[in-house]
């Protein structure tokens, strides 16, 4: 599902947020990326994400070279991945239904087959009651769900996570860390960026370790 | 390596397992969807996109409308001088009797020569009419309008030429000096006299009006696409979290682009409508004032409205313009715009 072949990053300024960066992750999988503030974890997902390019290397995902593909390209390798933000990236202005919706709607889907969607996803999230509601209307919590349902809602190959926990206390980052586990278990790929190590050691997955963009840890967490 | 089970395509679905109406997976393994299907998704996004400006638009009644009435003040002051220029043109083609060439016949020539030549003279191309005033009728007129009737009778001889009045169908400087040279050249003519002056000032004041019109329309539409251009950069500025998300979510240009398009193309359709309006109301009310001066001067000259295909090349105009200043706007800032 992804592979990182020597991919390196660096900035024009000088600062390398990956050194020749070298790991696998099977379809179905599900890892952790951990390490500090600067290790090269947010860097790590915008290249899986298209936002930038490796400067070296090659970075395969889904079977596609994210170093050669083209712009015109990336809205439809994006459509295979679903992300999810430690800000929850809402949108205010609209119902939770309608953030969740917007996925489907990019794909063009008809309204009722959006419908059966996002009320599947809310019922996933346990939020089968919140559709109408507005965002600034729930609990940091049940915002950051939203943005899970929104993330799944399309039913991607490969979920991302950028620190989705960061704001949450442990009950409720216990929490999603379980509705990521059930996404998981529906076979896509869940690849989290976190440094939140005590829960990571507790969910027993992969876990990528890294110190100023290199790869130092490979292993089980917990281990 | 994780030791979970990788799931077949067909059961790695978002719904629960439960669920008896998971609907089918779509993946890269997927064939791609049907034309039909296609279609359908590209025709609700132009739906959809199409709403969403109008809600946001209605949202901002007052603030549309002003934007609009800016827009509608700067296309309807290039089209109001352009039909107030039309409408003079046509106010010179009544005059075109002014434009006659008077032919002054040789003293010998009498009565019966002067009508055969009036004759003649009606069926060539380019007259409209022509009209035979003898030597004792121009006489008789000379006499009566100049006050000098008693002195004249004192005249062995009567000194005035018989002249064969034309008067050409089109006033155009050119084709009326062309027709002069074509009578002056006719027997028994002796001179054959246009004052074109008249016609040269009309036409040079209505191609100076012309140059004017275009150099107005020309600076008010580029101050227009800045005015919508500019609105649109507030609109993109608004939604720009959105933007970065819809494109994060797998959103083209083109899916971001749309929505402003449409608020562009709506804009210029409002403005359109307002500008016509305006014209029509303006023209209405300059007419009052422009038939009352018309009739001291004896004439029935009226202004015209805005005639239909005017007002809906105006319209059409109005929401290209729209949709051009946000393409612009749009095509600005959409690079500016890639999701952090």
């Amino acid at each position: 599902m992804i592979r990182f072949e020597q991919v390196a990053k660096r900035y024009p300024n000088g600062h390398v947020g990956l050194h020749e960066l070298s790991f696998r992750a099977r379809r179905g999988e599900f890892l952790f990326v951990t390490g500090h503030s600067g290790a090269g974890k947010s860097t790590l997902l915008r290249l899986l994400l298209a936002m930038e390019r490796p400067t070296s290397g090659k970075l395969m995902l889904a079977g596609q070279d994210l170093g050669q593909i083209s712009n015109s390209q990336i809205p439809f390798l994006r459509r295979q991945i679903g992300v999810v933000f430690q800000n929850h990236q809402l949108l205010f202005d609209r119902t939770v239904f309608n953030n969740i919706a917007l996925p489907l709607q990019i794909l063009g889907l008809s309204k009722p087959e959006i419908a059966k969607r996002v009320d599947s996803a809310l019922e996933r999230v346990s939020l089968s009651d919140k559709g109408e509601l507005y965002p600034a209307d729930l609990s940091t919590g049940q915002q950051q769900r939203v943005g899970i349902a929104r993330a799944i809602v399309h039913q991607p190959a490969l979920l991302l996570a950028d620190e989705p926990t960061g704001n949450l206390d442990p009950r409720l980052a216990a929490e999603i860390m379980g509705v990521f586990e059930d996404i998981n278990r529906l076979g896509t790929t869940v690849l989290i960026a976190s440094h939140d190590l005590a829960l990571i050691a507790r969910m027993r997955h992969r876990m990528l370790t890294l110190q100023r963009g290199r790869l130092i840890g490979d292993g089980e967490a917990g281990q | 390596m994780s030791t979970t089970r990788t799931p077949k395509v067909s059961e790695r679905v978002a719904p629960k397992p439960a669920d008896p109406q998971a609907p089918k997976k779509r993946t890269a393994d997927d064939d791609g969807p049907d034309l039909r299907t296609l279609m359908h998704a590209w025709l609700e996004s132009h739906r959809a996109s199409l709403a969403d400006s109008l809600r946001r638009l209605g949202k901002q009644p007052i603030g549309s409308f002003f934007t609009c009435m800016v827009m509608a003040v700067a296309l309807s002051m290039p089209m109001g001088l352009s039909l107030l220029l039309k409408n003079v043109e046509q106010l010179g083609g009544s005059w075109q009797r002014a434009a006659q060439i008077s032919l002054y016949l040789k003293l010998d020539a009498n009565s019966r020569d002067g009508e055969a030549l009036r004759d003649e003279i009606k069926g060539m191309p380019g007259v409209a009419e022509a009209q035979y005033v003898s030597r004792e009728q121009a006489l008789q007129e000379f006499q009566q309008q100049s006050g000098l009737g008693e002195a004249l009778r004192e005249l062995p001889d009567n000194p005035l030429p018989g002249v064969v009045v034309v008067t050409p169908t089109e006033v155009d400087k050119p084709a009326l000096e062309a027709l002069r040279q074509r009578l002056s050249e006719l027997p028994r003519v002796d001179v054959a006299q246009l004052d074109l002056v008249w016609v040269e000032r009309l036409a040079a004041i209505l191609k100076l009006g012309d140059r004017f019109v275009f150099g107005l329309a020309v600076m008010l539409i580029s101050a227009l696409l800045l005015v919508i251009g500019n609105t649109i950069r507030l609109h993109i500025e608004n939604r720009r979290i959105e933007i970065e998300v819809i494109k994060l979510v797998g959103g083209t240009d083109a899916y971001v682009r749309r929505p402003f398009l449409y608020m562009g193309a709506l804009y210029g359709l409002g403005a359109g409508l307002l500008a016509w309006a305006i014209l029509a109301f303006g023209l209405s009310w300059l007419n009052e004032a422009v038939v009352g001066l018309s009739g001291l001067y004896g004439s029935d000259f009226a202004l015209g409205g805005v005639p239909p295909s005017d007002g809906l090349s105006l319209l059409i105009g109005a929401v290209l313009l729209g949709y051009i200043g946000a393409w612009i706007a749009v095509a600005r800032h959409l690079n500016e715009l890639a999701p952090r």
